[in-house]
């Protein structure tokens, strides 16, 4: 087992078991399902808007370099700088490089997956530059020096009185659990870095081609400030981010809104294109797109997986899980937790590693249900663990132990004699004493759940029997 | 100035080409129905929209009594600066308004960290969302998101049914194509970061009023 997979099991057992968690985890959701239950009331047809929607990203994916070669003219036309990246490594020297070369002390950030992937702040903050997290969870998750739980909803395990006591210890002068007066009290706090940041880093829900423009979602209204008032503002995204016309966003945003919180739509949805003009009242001076790569164009070949892509980083998947509202977001270990992080993360670190994910899951399809622009997850769950066994390591005695079961299966007569057999051996070992021993033939099984007691006759024994009276 | 024509492109652009060689299945395109249903009375529906997405939404007669109405708000606002778009229409408003109140023109620069409210036109009204949309013209990035509260004067006309007339609105007019910026805002700033509890205020406006005249 890998040391990820080790891992992800430890922090499993220990979340499942955490009865405050669990309650914080279910009053969120729960919240959750009512939003967006009313949300997609608003729609006429739910179900063709999620076609619609698949049928943008396809047609985005499978043109996906026509589209990039689109975006890019155009946003260049508008006076923005376009970096291609291959992998991390890439991303963050250029933008490490961009911020010491231009004397940047301060950056103000917004939220980004994409930022927490390529692991972004500690490569800026080794080079001396100091990030600031302004969405309201990652400024809370950063002072806790913890990664984001939630994709959508960074500070999602957290009460009202762990904030509080955080505000206290970290800003201190904090003497209330009103969620009001807290985030009064982080608005303050953070001002005072929007004013003085030279950098402001963003990600993008959308690169629209036709337009050139970058589209950015926001709430709180942290994401237009840092891409107003510092003098720089990069843009962080992967190329599967790009649509093809600004025309899809009048489906993409509200349907991105439904899925992601259950609003009919989000209260900033922002384009931004270039720097500011010479006509303009404010904006940065300069503007940097970086297109990132890190494993995408692989998952691109990948024509079963392609639609992983289309991911628009809603977090619906997760709500919908049974697994993630077991375990945590923390529990997995990787940027992207959930269904989707169990399906793309074997893809972008490494199948062998990361397999132990695609069994993170009781394959019930909720996921899948819940997708806004309907990718198959809970298949893609099936195909990672046919490729693992197919290409990774297996432990041998799993490899034999299929063997032999296909064996038996595929013949009538070497079932019955093999099921008689185990069903013998398994009555003597209980006979014996070894329940719960090192020597219980059951034991991995018994180990969570109670073993049955096997009974005295086969089920096609008793078939034959009962048929017979009849 | 870090390199932007990099190697990495070519190779990135030649993995997506040989990546799509095959290409990937598609769900089946059923017959195409309709998404939302059309909106019909558009004021009505924005009234109710903005009700929804907690927009103060002010009515008055026509674009004339659109100083006194902004006069009426301003009394309730702390004294401090107003930032407000430079244009002919709230030039010409400023003067009922006033009353002793310090302005700063979007024409003299972005707006401070202290000012009290913007005053901004907007370039089109959704009624399917009860939004606005602005572009960088309407006093500049800043101008919507820094002050605490937000007034919008706009009247019926700018009105159009659904984010997709919106959109095509501001491409047809060059707005898209002439601006480094724009917003489709809709209700004011909030958060919900903590326990899933509605928040208003996060880090841009706690009000947002529309001044919605009807002629």
């Amino acid at each position: 087992m890998s040391t990820a997979a080790q891992e992800f099991l430890r922090r499993s057992i220990e979340k499942s078991a955490d009865l405050t968690h669990k309650q914080i985890i279910r009053r969120g959701i729960d919240q959750y399902n009512t939003a967006n239950d009313r949300g997609r009331m608003r729609f006429a047809d739910w179900e063709a808007a999620r076609q619609r929607c698949h049928e943008i990203k396809w047609e985005a994916l499978n043109n996906l370099d026509r589209y990039l070669l689109e975006f890019e003219q155009r946003a260049k036309e508008r006076g923005a700088h376009v970096f291609w990246a291959e992998n991390s490594a890439e991303a963050c020297r250029y933008i490490t490089e961009l911020a010491t070369s231009r004397g940047v002390h301060k950056v103000v950030k917004s939220k980004s997956m994409v930022a927490e992937e390529i692991h972004l702040t500690p490569a800026l903050e080794k080079a001396g530059v100091q990030v600031v997290e302004t969405d309201l969870g990652e400024y809370i998750v950063q002072l806790r020096d913890e990664p984001p739980y939630h994709i959508v909803t960074p500070a999602m395990h957290l009460t009202r009185k762990d904030i509080a006591d955080l505000f206290k210890e970290k800003l201190g002068d904090v003497d209330t659990d009103d969620p009001v007066e807290l985030v009064a009290v982080a608005r303050r706090a953070l001002r005072r870095d929007f004013f003085s940041g030279e950098m402001g880093i963003s990600g993008a829900n959308f690169l629209v081609a036709d337009s050139g423009m970058i589209a950015l979602t926001t709430n709180e209204g942290n994401g237009r400030l840092c891409t107003s008032l510092p003098r720089i503002h990069v843009a962080l995204a992967g190329i599967e981010k790009v649509i093809p016309k600004l025309q899809d966003l009048a489906l993409l945003w509200p349907v991105l809104a439904t899925a992601g919180t259950g609003q009919p739509i989000t209260c900033y949805s922002t384009l931004i294109g270039g720097p500011r003009k010479p006509n303009e009242v404010d904006g940065p001076e300069e503007f940097h797109i970086v297109l990132l790569d890190n494993g995408r164009s692989e998952l691109l070949a990948d024509v079963e997986q392609r639609d992983v892509l289309h991911c628009i980083r809603c977090g619906a998947c997760l709500n919908a899980c049974p697994v993630f509202r077991t375990v945590g977001g923390h529990s997995y270990g990787t940027t992207y937790p959930g269904p989707i992080g169990s399906v793309l993360t074997p893809h972008l670190r490494g199948l062998n590693e990361f397999q132990h994910l695609s069994y993170a899951s009781s394959l019930c399809g909720a996921c899948t249900d819940s997708c806004p622009v309907k990718i198959d997850l809970h298949h893609h769950l099936l195909e990672n663990r046919r490729n693992a066994v197919n290409g990774a390591e297996r432990p041998w005695s799993e490899r034999i132990g299929f063997k032999i079961w296909q064996w038996t299966m595929q013949s009538a007569s070497r079932f019955r004699i093999l099921g008689g057999l185990a069903r013998a051996a398994l009555r003597v070992a209980h006979r014996l004493g070894l329940d719960g021993t090192p020597l219980d033939p059951m034991g991995p099984w018994s180990k969570n759940h109670a073993a049955p007691r096997v009974p005295k006759k086969s089920f096609r024994a008793l078939w034959g029997k009962n048929n017979a009276a009849n | 100035m870090p390199q932007t024509e990099n190697a990495s492109r070519e190779k990135i652009l030649a993995r997506i080409r040989t990546a799509l060689r095959e290409p990937a299945p598609r769900h089946e395109r059923s017959e195409a129905r309709a998404i939302f249903a059309p909106v019909t009375d558009l004021l009505d529906r924005f009234q109710k929209e903005c009700t929804i997405n907690i927009t103060e939404c002010v009515m008055i007669p026509d674009s004339r009594s659109a100083g006194t109405a902004v006069r009426d708000l301003l009394a309730a606002i702390p004294p401090g600066e107003i930032f407000v778009q430079d244009s002919p229409d709230l030039r010409q408003l400023a003067a009922a308004w006033q009353d002793g109140r310090e302005i700063q023109w979007s024409s003299e620069g972005g707006p401070k960290e202290a000012s009290q409210a913007t005053i901004s036109g907007c370039e089109v009204l959704v009624a399917q969302t009860g939004s606005v949309l602005v572009s960088a013209a309407c006093g500049g990035r800043g101008a919507s998101v820094v002050a605490p509260v937000h007034i919008v004067v706009a009247t019926v006309a700018q009105l159009v049914p659904d984010i997709s007339a919106a959109l095509a609105r501001v491409q047809e007019r060059g707005i898209v194509a002439q601006s480094s910026y724009l917003c489709l805002i809709t209700g004011s700033s909030r958060t919900a970061d903590i326990e899933k509890i509605l928040v208003m205020g996060a880090h841009g406006p706690r009000r947002l009023i529309v001044v919605l005249a009807m002629s």
